[in-house]
């Protein structure tokens, strides 16, 4: 806007936050002090008062004048700015007659009364916290204080929260949450950071001092999102280095807004072609079960850790277990092949019964080639957590796999080599979550497989 | 013998210098001037700590040792891959012959390649001081495949049947223009020889998910003309011995030098290699050095493969129609196809990464020829294998890789002729694919211009390519690093860029 105002002062500017703090300081502690030497009837305490005054008095005046060469920067709104602005040079100059009554310099025997110290030193904490509070306003905006307190929540525009994807507003649902948390800070109705604030339509469409952030249509060449996609050690990076980043999700959704919905502010999704990936993506930021998204990858629970005894003991059964993720508590877990040899399937459900113990630390399962029986996919069954399970090569029948139905997380089932028939393809599609079924050297053929094309239905392999 | 002694003792690597240094002046003076009876008694002491402390390990040491936390906090993520086979196709196969159709090379038969094109690249010296640089479309026919309507050449009519499985990378890009550099980069991430194989750094990074095998086996095709292969290609440069490639060879011996020696039954074995050990963990005791820990490993895995190595390399129990899918010669061990098939086996026994090397993928002349000799010994092992890993379910979390350390030129090296032309090395654009856990299937990323010279859209450079690969396995290329001659070295060194595009 002003790029009149020379670099030097704009950077002896950016120091006002922080002398700030200088006369907070003094002024607040010449309180304490008085206070304190009247509660404790120790006049001894007061000899620091006038130095404290002195000294938050120059520091407040040093305040003032990079206040000051920090606004000419133009980024602040107006009319905040003023209210603080004119607080700041009030408290500074009662600071200074504070002291000069402190001294003596002043007297008024009329208001003797008064008390003149204690009177003017509460002035001088008043007006401390009124500029402090508009001033911390500029920096972290308005509602900052108060946004997370308990009492008097008001919610600006109650948004409906939704049931379903189609009915969300692609703006209010899915963008306005997103600006809010990772923009609003510097760009907001009172802080405008490159005179650029997202607070309401008007504000986002007139866009900052480049001019327009949105080209409707066209997210590729809009400002907005060819900002965030910079690479982060670039100068003109959003958000700057230090605060968080946007998520891959974030910009696929301000990407789906701009050139999906055109940018449009009334948009909902049911009336804007959205794609599987973006569908998935809303689905978790508004929260709405995630079972009707294909592709998009089932987020990892928290777990508790597992302990060393556990594993020991699960490693005396034959078990291996490799931890996914690092200081996740997410495992797999291996029982090699042949670890239960034919004719003693109980062997098999004693072992499996182990791992209950840390049933929902593990995410993929291989039990394959280890004579297990219908009846011990009762104990997978219980897992909740598992999303790679492989049966292959155990004499499983239809029955075994009823018991999966209830495991949300499960994306590829391997019944390769088991004796399922195709009646548990009509089991297989209550799992929604299943991605990839191989069902080689089973009693399902290719008829069956085709009879069951339905849509959502995972992929069937079948091999040769 | 005292020279010797002291050669042990330098090391050009920094930490491995402190602990040196630690056997200090005083250290010395202290075991040799009390003379020979110190020396006996340090032996005591040691012999004493080393039949108290085998003996004393019980299971569950064993056991939580094993599976103490990952050193080195890995996976930084939830992997896609649990392991990976590498179909490394050495010489550099032609793109624009098998995959990277190019139809208007066709009417600029014989026309000079523009100098726009070439753009003031430095050719080599076998095809640079050619007077002319013809044009020379490929001899190939081109049809589509699958759903994914993949363009492939009539050289490799079986993996054209499973090209929906397939993720084409097609704006691959190198730094060396030679063959050793060119396949050394491509292995280890430099061109020069010395820095670890991508193998070697997964074994280092991830451990091992099996106890009998290697977590890293290279199986190389047998006859294999053309540009030589060396084991510092599937070499652990700086990191710790045992985590190198394991090479297997064709026939009775698989592994050399693991079969017992004629007259000897193996029975004291075991009771040997203790012996050994506890003479070694003195000896790490009193030095340090980490390769005496990779040797004592390296002797109890070869004690392991003993027995693992003849039942994996054992094909007999493979039924006939396995047999059939990887093609006849999937029967004669030492082959493309049977190293294919035995890759298999070795994945399912739980092998982390193995790699294949096929040679002769050179052709500067008679590429027609030259490319339909390679792909009738490759094409029908490799597209059998992704069959058969799917069918297992396996393909679900293998990564599969194929491809050569560059391209080849549009234009022709030598006499061109309507049915013969050469093709020399070329870096700026080939293709490579992968295929498997966590890459999309039936995709293709990245475009060349009409000439199939340089890469138009979505160039992948051989980082970028490694810290995807990386990134499949749960690690974050940019810290899997090791510290060597007072820096930190990764694999993408400090390049790199997941290529998220390619993922699921």
């Amino acid at each position: 806007m002003d790029n009149s105002v020379p670099d030097f002062v704009l950077f002896l500017g950016r120091f006002h936050p922080l002398v700030v703090h200088l006369p907070i300081g003094f002024l607040f502690f010449a309180f304490v002090l008085e206070v304190f030497s009247r509660w404790k009837k120790n006049p001894m305490l007061t000899t620091g008062i006038p130095l404290a005054l002195l000294l938050g008095a120059i520091s407040g005046a040093v305040a003032c004048v990079l206040g000051y060469m920090l606004s000419l920067s133009g980024d602040y709104e107006a009319d905040a700015l003023d209210t603080h602005f004119w607080f700041g040079i009030a408290t500074t100059a009662i600071a200074f007659l504070a002291w000069l009554i402190r001294i003596e310099k002043i007297k008024i025997a009329k208001l003797n009364r008064l008390q003149p110290n204690i009177s003017s030193l509460t002035l001088l904490v008043i007006l401390l916290s009124v500029t402090g509070h508009y001033g911390g306003n500029l920096t972290h905006g308005s509602d900052y204080l108060l946004k997370y307190s308990p009492f008097g929540k008001e919610e600006k525009t109650e948004l409906v929260a939704v049931t379903k994807l189609e009915d969300a507003q692609v703006f209010n649902h899915l963008v306005g949450p997103i600006l809010d948390n990772k923009c609003a800070s510097c760009h907001n109705e009172s802080k405008k950071k490159g005179s650029l604030s997202f607070h309401d339509s008007t504000a986002i469409l007139k866009g900052g001092k480049n001019g327009k952030i949105l080209i409707s249509g066209n997210a590729s060449e809009s400002e907005m999102i060819k900002r965030v996609l910079l690479e982060p050690h670039h100068d003109d990076f959003m958000p700057p280095e230090g605060k968080t980043p946007l998520t891959e999700e974030e910009i696929a959704i301000l990407t789906y807004w701009i050139d999906n919905a055109k940018g449009n502010f009334d948009a909902t999704v049911a009336n804007v072609e959205t794609p599987e990936d973006i569908s998935g993506i809303a689905s978790t930021m508004l929260g709405l079960s995630s079972s009707v998204v294909k592709g998009a990858d089932i987020a990892l629970p928290t777990v508790s850790v597992v302990t060393a005894n556990q594993i020991v003991d699960l490693e005396k059964e034959g078990f291996t277990l490799r931890e996914l993720v690092f200081d996740s508590g997410l495992y797999e877990v291996v029982l090699a092949p042949n670890t239960v040899v034919k004719g003693d399937g109980q062997a098999a459900l004693k072992k499996l019964e182990k791992l209950l113990t840390i049933k929902e630390n593990i995410i993929w399962l291989s039990l394959e080639d280890n004579q297990l029986t219908d009846e011990s996919l009762k104990i997978v069954g219980q897992l909740p957590n598992i999303q790679k399970l492989k049966l292959n090569k155990n004499p499983l029948s239809d029955t075994a796999i009823t018991e999966l139905v209830n495991l949300k997380s499960l994306t590829s089932l391997n019944l390769y080599g088991t004796q399922v028939t195709s009646k548990s393809l009509q089991t297989i599609a209550k799992i929604t979550s299943l991605k990839h079924v191989y069902v080689w050297k089973t009693n399902i053929k290719q008829e069956d497989i085709d009879e069951m094309a339905l849509n959502d239905y995972p992929e069937v392999i079948l091999g040769l | 013998m005292c020279n010797d002694h002291h050669n042990k003792l330098t090391s050009n690597n920094r930490d491995l210098q402190k602990i040196e240094r630690q056997i200090d002046r005083r250290h010395f003076l202290k075991k040799t001037s009390l003379g020979l009876g110190a020396i006996a008694l340090s032996s005591l002491l040691g012999a004493e700590k080393m039949f108290g402390a085998t003996g004393s390990k019980t299971k569950e040491d064993i056991i939580l040792e094993n599976y103490n936390k990952n050193r080195l906090g890995l996976p930084h993520h939830l992997p896609k891959a649990k392991r990976i086979i590498y179909l490394f196709q050495s010489g550099g196969p032609s793109q624009m012959d098998l995959f990277d159709y190019k139809p208007k090379l066709v009417d600029m038969f014989g026309k000079e390649l523009p100098e726009s094109i070439i753009g003031g690249q430095r050719l080599t010296g076998m095809s640079g001081s050619q007077s002319t640089l013809p044009i020379a479309p490929s001899t190939f026919n081109f049809k589509q495949y699958g759903k994914s309507k993949a363009w492939v050449s009539d050289a490799m009519p079986y993996l054209s049947e499973v090209v929906d499985d397939l993720c084409f990378m097609k704006g691959m890009q190198t730094d060396q223009i030679n063959h050793t550099p060119a396949i050394t980069f491509m292995q280890t991430g430099h061109q020069l020889p010395g820095r670890p194989s991508i193998g070697s750094w997964l074994s280092y990074g991830l451990g091992s998910d099996n106890e009998n095998l290697p977590t890293f086996i290279t199986l190389v095709s047998k006859n294999g003309k053309g540009q030589p292969l060396k084991s510092s290609l599937w070499g652990n440069g700086f990191l710790p011995t045992e985590h190198q490639g394991v090479q297997f060879r064709s026939g009775k011996d698989p592994v050399l030098y693991l079969s017992d020696p004629e007259n000897y039954d193996g029975n004291d074995r075991r009771h040997m290699l203790d012996y050994l050990g506890g003479l070694n963990d003195i000896q790490n005791d009193a030095y340090g050095d980490p390769e005496i820990q990779a040797r004592m490993s390296q002797y109890e895995m070869a004690f392991k493969m003993q027995t693992s190595v003849p039942e994996v390399a054992d094909l007999s129990d493979e039924p006939d129609h396995i047999f059939e899918l990887y093609g006849k010669d999937s029967r004669d061990p030492g082959t493309y196809a049977a190293n294919c098939l035995m890759a298999r086996k070795l994945l399912e026994k739980g092998v982390k990464f193995v790699q294949l090397y096929h040679q002769g993928w050179d052709q500067h002349n008679n590429c027609p020829g030259g490319l339909k000799h390679q792909c009738k010994k490759t094409d029908q092992g490799t597209a059998a294998l992704i069959k058969d890993l799917k069918q297992r379910g396996m393909l679900d979390d293998t990564l599969v890789i194929w491809g050569g350390e560059f391209g080849r030129t549009v234009y022709s090296q030598g006499q061109l002729t309507k049915e013969n032309h050469g093709r020399d090395h070329h870096p700026k654009a080939f293709t490579m694919w992968m295929a498997g856990a966590g890459v999309k299937p039936g995709f293709s990323y990245g475009e060349t211009d009409d000439f199939s010279y340089n890469v138009i859209k979505d160039p992948l450079h051989v980082h970028d390519f490694h810290a995807t690969l990386m990134h499949l396995v749960g690690v974050d290329h940019e810290r899997l690093t090791f510290k060597h001659q007072g820096r930190r070295y990764r694999l993408t060194d400090v390049h790199g860029h997941v290529v998220k595009d390619l993922l699921t």
